[in-house]
C-alpha cells in the first residue's frame, strides 16, 4: 500500500494550512470605518488584555433586538456600546403622516406590553390641542384600565428579571396573572395586545359586563396571587444575593442622566407623574408613591422591590375606580376631522417604564406637522454603560433587566 | 398655567428671551437663541426659585424654513411643564452647544436629533447616528425628507427617493412640502 503523498504544486485556496498561515494574527477592524467621535475612538481601542463581545442582536435577554458591544477583560467588563436601530421604523415620521385618529393605532405597537400608555400621552395632548374637556367616566375608565395593564407589566417584569438571571419558573407564573388581565382587557377593547382602545376625547366603548367580571373575578384574589407569586423569588436566595449591591444608581446619578418611573423613585427621588404633575383624576385618587434606596441610592433589587410596591398601590387604584366610577358617556363630541387650531402641546403620562411623554406641533391641517414621542426606555439604557464598570459579563442582564427597557419603545 | 412662573422667568431671564413667554393649559413656553441655550439651562437648572432638575424631553424641529431644539423641563417649584425652544438655526447648517455638561442624559436624545434632523450638538462627544445605518447620508425627520408614497411627487422622484433630501424651495408645487408658524 502506498500512500498518497504527492505534494501540492501550487497552495490551494481550500488548503487550510494556508489559509491559517494567510490570516496568522490578523483580525477583520472593529467596526470596520475608521471612528467618527471621540466616544467610538475610545471605545474601540482595545488595552491590554481586552477584548470585545457581541452580545446580540439575538441574545434571548435583550428584551427585543438590541445589540450590546461588551470591551472586557477577562470576566469583568470595562466598557459597553448598545448600537440601536434594529427594529427603527419610523413611527414619528409616520405619525407625522398620518391624521390625528390614525396616530393612535400608529403609536400603539411601541411599547408591547404597555400599550394603553402609549395611547394615552398622544391622546391627552391632541386634547390640549383641541380643548377638549374628557367625560369624567371616561378619565376613569382609562386610569382603571391603564393602572390593570401597570399590574400585568410589572408582573411580566418580574418573570423577565427572573429568566433573565436563568429562573425559568417565575415567568409561568407571571403570565398566568398577565394573562388574566390582557383576557380582561380583550373583553374590553377586543385585542389582547395592542389595545387601540383610547381616543381623541374620549375611550373607544363602555365598560361591558364580561370586562366587569372578570376584572371583580381576579380582583378578588389580586393581592393573595401577588403575594404568592413574589414569595418565590423574594425568598430566594441565589436571587436576592446576584440583584444585591450590583447597578447603584444614587439620587445625583438618577437626576443628572435623565431617569424617570419605578429607576429614579429606586435611587430616592420621589417623581412619579401621577402625583408631581398631576392629570386624569389621579388627583381624586388615594394612593402612596414608594421610595426606595433613599440613602445612597439603590440597586437593581430596589428597583425589582419598588415594581412590587408598585403593584399593590395599582391595585388600591383599582378599588378605587370600581367602587367610584362615574356615570356618564365616554366620549366627548368631536367632528370626525379633526383640525385642531396651530399650536403646540406636551402631555406626559406616568408609563410602567417612566415619563412617556408626546409632543405634538399642529399646523391646522389634520395632520400633525411634528411628532415627538419621548420613551424613558431609550433613557435609562444609557444608564447600563455606567452602571456595568468593572461588573462581571453575566451581571449585564441582571442590571439591564432592573432598569426594564423594552426595544420597541427605544427604537421607534 | 402658573403666572408667578411666568414673572420669575422674566426677571431672572430678562434679556436672554427672544420672545414673549406663553402659557397655555398646563405648559409655559419660553423661546431663546441658540447661543444662549447653555447659559439659560444653567439659571434654570441651578436657582433655587426656579429648580429644574428633571429633563423630560429634547427634540429637533423643523419648521421647514429654520430648525429648533425644543426642551421640556420639570421642575417641583411650579405646576407648569416649561418648554424651551431655541429658535432659529439655519437649515444647511445648525448647530448648538451641547447640554450634556448639565444633564450627562441628554446625550442620546442629542444624538438622536442629530440622526434625525443633523443638528450639530458642538461638544457631545458622541455624536454618530443611532438608529439609522452608519453610511446613511439623509436626515429622515426633515422635511424635505419624502416618504415613498409622496416621492413621485418630490423633485428627485424616482432616483433613490428614499434618500433623498433637497431644499423644500425646490419642491414641485403640489408637493407635500408644509411650513409652520415659527
Amino acid at each position: 500500500m502506498t500512500a498518497n503523498a504527492e505534494p501540492r504544486q501550487h497552495p490551494s485556496e481550500d488548503d487550510p494550512r494556508i489559509m491559517l498561515h494567510g490570516q496568522m494574527g490578523q483580525y477583520e477592524q472593529v467596526p470596520p470605518y475608521p471612528p467618527r467621535t471621540e466616544r467610538e475612538a475610545e471605545f474601540y481601542t482595545l488595552g491590554d488584555g481586552e477584548m470585545f463581545l457581541n452580545m446580540g442582536p439575538q441574545h434571548p435577554s435583550t428584551h427585543g433586538v438590541l445589540r450590546v458591544v461588551l470591551k472586557i477583560s477577562g470576566e469583568k467588563v470595562v466598557d459597553l456600546d448598545p448600537v440601536l436601530g434594529y427594529l427603527h421604523r419610523g413611527v414619528e415620521k409616520l405619525c407625522e403622516n398620518s391624521d390625528y385618529h390614525h396616530i393612535i393605532s400608529q403609536i400603539d405597537p411601541l411599547e408591547y406590553v404597555s400599550s394603553l400608555f402609549m395611547e394615552w400621552a398622544p391622546v391627552m395632548s391632541v386634547e390640549k390641542l383641541m380643548d377638549v374637556q374628557v367625560p369624567r367616566r371616561a378619565e376613569y375608565i382609562r386610569v382603571l384600565t391603564g393602572e390593570l395593564l401597570r399590574v400585568a407589566s410589572h408582573a411580566l417584569f418580574q418573570g423577565w428579571m427572573a429568566l433573565d438571571l436563568g429562573g425559568l419558573t417565575p415567568i409561568l407564573y407571571s403570565f398566568i396573572e398577565r394573562d388574566e388581565i390582557v383576557e380582561a382587557l380583550a373583553a374590553l377593547t377586543g385585542q389582547r395586545m395592542l389595545f387601540n382602545y383610547f381616543r381623541v376625547g374620549g375611550v373607544n366603548g363602555d365598560l361591558n359586563h364580561e370586562f366587569l367580571s372578570r376584572v371583580g373575578d381576579w380582583m378578588s384574589r389580586a393581592l393573595v396571587q401577588h403575594e404568592a407569586n413574589i414569595g418565590l423569588l423574594n425568598e430566594n436566595e441565589i436571587f436576592v444575593r446576584r440583584m444585591r449591591g450590583i447597578g447603584r444608581v444614587d439620587r445625583d446619578m438618577a437626576l443628572r442622566m435623565g431617569v424617570t418611573g419605578p429607576n429614579i423613585r429606586a435611587a430616592g427621588v420621589p417623581f412619579d407623574v401621577r402625583r408631581s404633575h398631576p392629570y386624569s383624576v389621579y388627583p381624586e385618587l388615594e394612593f402612596n408613591v414608594p421610595v426606595r434606596g433613599a440613602n445612597g441610592g439603590g440597586d437593581s433589587l430596589d428597583r425589582y422591590l419598588l415594581r412590587l410596591d408598585e403593584v399593590r398601590e395599582s391595585i388600591r387604584i383599582i378599588d378605587q375606580c370600581l367602587h367610584e366610577m362615574p356615570d356618564g358617556p365616554v366620549m366627548a363630541r368631536l367632528p370626525r376631522l379633526m383640525r385642531p387650531r396651530p399650536g403646540r402641546a406636551w402631555a406626559a403620562v406616568e408609563s410602567p417604564r417612566g415619563l412617556f411623554g408626546t409632543y405634538v406641533i399642529s399646523d391646522g391641517t389634520d395632520q400633525p406637522f411634528r411628532f415627538r414621542i419621548h420613551d424613558p426606555s431609550f433613557v435609562h439604557l444609557q444608564l447600563v454603560g455606567m452602571l456595568m464598570k468593572d461588573n462581571l459579563i453575566a451581571d449585564t442582564m441582571a442590571v439591564m433587566a432592573s432598569l426594564d427597557p423594552v426595544m420597541g419603545g427605544i427604537d421607534k | 398655567m402658573d403666572r408667578t412662573l411666568k414673572t420669575r422667568l422674566e426677571s431672572k431671564l430678562a434679556d436672554r428671551l427672544a420672545g414673549p413667554i406663553r402659557q397655555r393649559h398646563d405648559g409655559t413656553e419660553i423661546r431663546i437663541r441658540p447661543a444662549d441655550m447653555v447659559e439659560v439651562m444653567r439659571v434654570l437648572h441651578d436657582d433655587a426659585d426656579l429648580d429644574f432638575v428633571i429633563l423630560a424631553d429634547l427634540c429637533g424641529v423643523d419648521t421647514g424654513e429654520t430648525m429648533q431644539v425644543v426642551y421640556h423641563l420639570w421642575s417641583s417649584k411650579t405646576p407648569d411643564w416649561l418648554r424651551i425652544v431655541a429658535e432659529g438655526m439655519p437649515r444647511e447648517d445648525p448647530r448648538i452647544a451641547t447640554l450634556t455638561g448639565l444633564w450627562p442624559g441628554a446625550e442620546w436624545m442629542e444624538r438622536e436629533a442629530y440622526d434625525m434632523f443633523g443638528i450639530i450638538f458642538e461638544g457631545n462627544r458622541d455624536l454618530r447616528r443611532i438608529y439609522m445605518p452608519p453610511d446613511y447620508a439623509s436626515f429622515p425627520l426633515r422635511k424635505d425628507f419624502y416618504l415613498a408614497d409622496d416621492a413621485a411627487r418630490s423633485p428627485g422622484g424616482g432616483v433613490r427617493h428614499m434618500e433623498q433630501t433637497s431644499p423644500p424651495t425646490q419642491a414641485t408645487p403640489g408637493s407635500i412640502r408644509r411650513t409652520v408658524r415659527p
